[in-house]
């Protein structure tokens, strides 16, 4: 009995792995081979497009890092009668909200909301929300406070809204502080393959880039038909992604929209962002799954990578019980299984380093950037990949609790951020 | 019919790669085979696609397959040394193992291979 079930563990797990390992290599593929081809001339209806835009700014106790952003918001080179900027300042004990206040004096088309401890400080979504109730804009664009964007990104970012099936954008964020430490040297390489390989694939492709909330944006049509965002997600950015899509909506990625960003900078806040994405996006996938099945809006191959995206963090959860399945094989004398278990071992390795890219593609990626020595890191993405399949188990197991208890609403985690990338700012 | 130097040296190196690879299944073992050739298949596949000499991929290529032989060659030794110092339970020890040692060599070559290939320039931090 217990034969049989490692031996079906080892064989589903080969399986789903070999998926996998299979779409990033085409992801790896399609991005080199788009990369030989002569660029495609700029469509002059999107080159002209100016919809009016409101730029969203959720900020709890962000005193580090939010000046840094206002400064540059106000440098922005978009139309300023067609910017409003809203600030949310969601119940911050520090300085952000007076910081925000100060901006907001200086400039006019700032304006600052706050939320008492009462209302707010129950994390981004609700945030969001709450600022979406302010905006004007026909476009809707959101930062993070330690973000530092390119001054000509919200031209970048609107564009591909000239197209009306397109619901929203994502950009692309570049970790600002790589030098700081070894965990952000290898979040720069997750982030690398997550966004030059990934996205990107997935946009030349006609598959689902996702909304990462942040360095993006919606229209806000769409956003108030669909009924703002789900507070009671972790992930609400990747369940926007698939309301989106199930209601006819596109999501592009502008891949020359470059946005600079804190990366988390030791194990134990790598481990709360992570296990907040992975809780978010195992929600996410519960709530999703099936509709993406049943979609008469979604064609195969988008229900196919739509599956893959949300069951991407169960995998490495998947992955431990098969390595259980193949040592109790082994223990139980069933050898011809080890060899299944040599196969499977590499090939979820290959599959699910780092942030569930493999090593190639995040090597080619880097590539892609001009990237040299951060290749020899490549190989240390061995025990990222390890700690994210205890995060992911952990957070797997932390879900399913909150389920059997009842309980609905889950902890948001905020990521603490130092504006440590300050210094490699030349303003 | 003509043959230049670099056929020559290109035949060379493809004729050394297939002996690496049959002297891994001959001598050491299915698995280290089968290592070798997800190396050959995502360099061949992905690298050579990048700009750079053929031949100094090919030569790469190479280098990459001899390591590699040699590489499983030393952890078979490391093996069997494990199994008459420990006993039995090192095979255990040995099956889990073997995959992520393989997976190492197969990254840092193909990594330091890759990093041969990209532009000196670097991009700057920050782009106004």
């Amino acid at each position: 009995m217990i034969i049989e079930f490692s031996k079906a563990i080892l064989l589903f797990t080969a399986v789903l792995v070999t998926a996998y390992l299979v779409r990033h290599y085409i992801f790896t593929l399609a991005v080199l081979r788009k990369i030989k081809k002569p660029h495609s001339a700029t469509c002059v209806a999107e080159s002209k497009y100016e919809p009016t835009v409101s730029i969203l700014i959720p900020a709890h106790n962000e005193e580090n890092v939010i000046g840094r952003l206002l400064q540059r918001i106000c440098e922005l080179t978009y139309p300023s009668d067609k910017l409003q900027i809203i600030v949310v300042d969601d119940a911050s004990s520090d300085h952000t909200g007076q910081i925000a206040e100060e901006y907001s004096k200086r400039y006019e088309r700032i304006t600052v909301l706050h939320r008492d401890k009462e209302d707010g400080g129950k994390g981004k979504p609700a945030a969001l929300n709450f600022g979406l109730k302010h905006a004007k804009g026909e476009i809707v664009l959101c930062f993070d406070a330690d973000y530092y964007p390119q001054r000509d990104i919200v031209e970048k970012l609107v564009k591909v809204f000239a197209d009306p099936v397109v619901g929203a954008v994502q950009g692309r964020p570049v970790v600002l502080n790589e030098a700081q430490s070894v965990v952000t040297r290898l979040v720069t390489l997750e982030r690398i393959s997550g966004y030059r390989i990934d996205q990107e694939a997935r946009d030349v492709l006609g598959l689902i880039p996702q909304f990462g909330g942040t360095v993006g944006g919606f229209r806000r049509r769409v956003m108030e038909e669909l009924g703002g965002f789900d507070e009671s997600i972790l992930a609400e950015d990747t369940d926007l992604t698939f309301q989106i899509y199930l209601a006819g909506f596109k999501v592009r990625y502008a891949s020359d929209a470059e946005c600079y960003e804190e990366a988390v900078a030791d194990w134990k806040a790598y481990w709360r962002q992570r296990h907040r994405w992975a809780q978010g996006h195992m929600q996410v996938c519960f709530k999703n799954a099936l509709r993406v099945l049943k979609s008469k809006k979604l064609n195969l191959k988008e229900k196919l990578d739509g599956l893959l995206i949300l069951h991407v963090y169960f995998l490495p959860v998947i992955t431990l019980l098969a390595f259980f399945a193949g040592i109790s094989l082994f223990i139980l004398g069933a050898s011809q299984f080890v060899s299944t278990l040599w196969l499977l071992m590499p090939l979820a390795l290959y599959s699910f380093v780092g942030n569930f890219a493999p090593f190639f593609e995040v090597g080619i990626g880097a590539y892609l950037d001009g990237r040299t020595r951060i290749h020899w890191l490549l190989s240390l993405l061995l025990f990222v990949y390890l700690y994210n399949i205890l995060i992911c188990t952990k957070a797997f197991f932390d879900l399913l609790a909150s389920k059997m208890l009842g309980k609905n609403r889950v902890y948001w985690a905020k990521t603490h951020h130092f504006g440590n990338g300050n210094c490699y700012i030349g303003n | 019919m003509k043959f230049g130097i670099t056929q020559i040296v290109a035949a060379l190196l493809l004729e050394t790669i297939a002996l690496c690879l049959i002297a891994s299944f001959r001598f050491i073992s299915i698995e280290s085979t089968v290592a070798l050739l997800i190396f050959n298949l995502l360099f061949f596949s992905l690298i050579f696609q990048l700009d750079g000499a053929f031949i100094k991929k090919l030569s790469l290529l190479t280098l990459g397959n001899i390591i590699g032989l040699a590489w499983n060659f030393f952890l078979q030794l490391f093996a069997a040394a494990g199994v008459m110092l420990f006993g039995e339970i090192f095979n255990l020890f040995y099956a889990v193992s073997q995959p992520i040692f393989n997976f190492m060599w197969i990254i840092s070559f193909w990594s330091v291979s890759l990093s041969s290939f990209t532009p000196k320039n670097m991009r700057e931090m920050v782009k106004a």
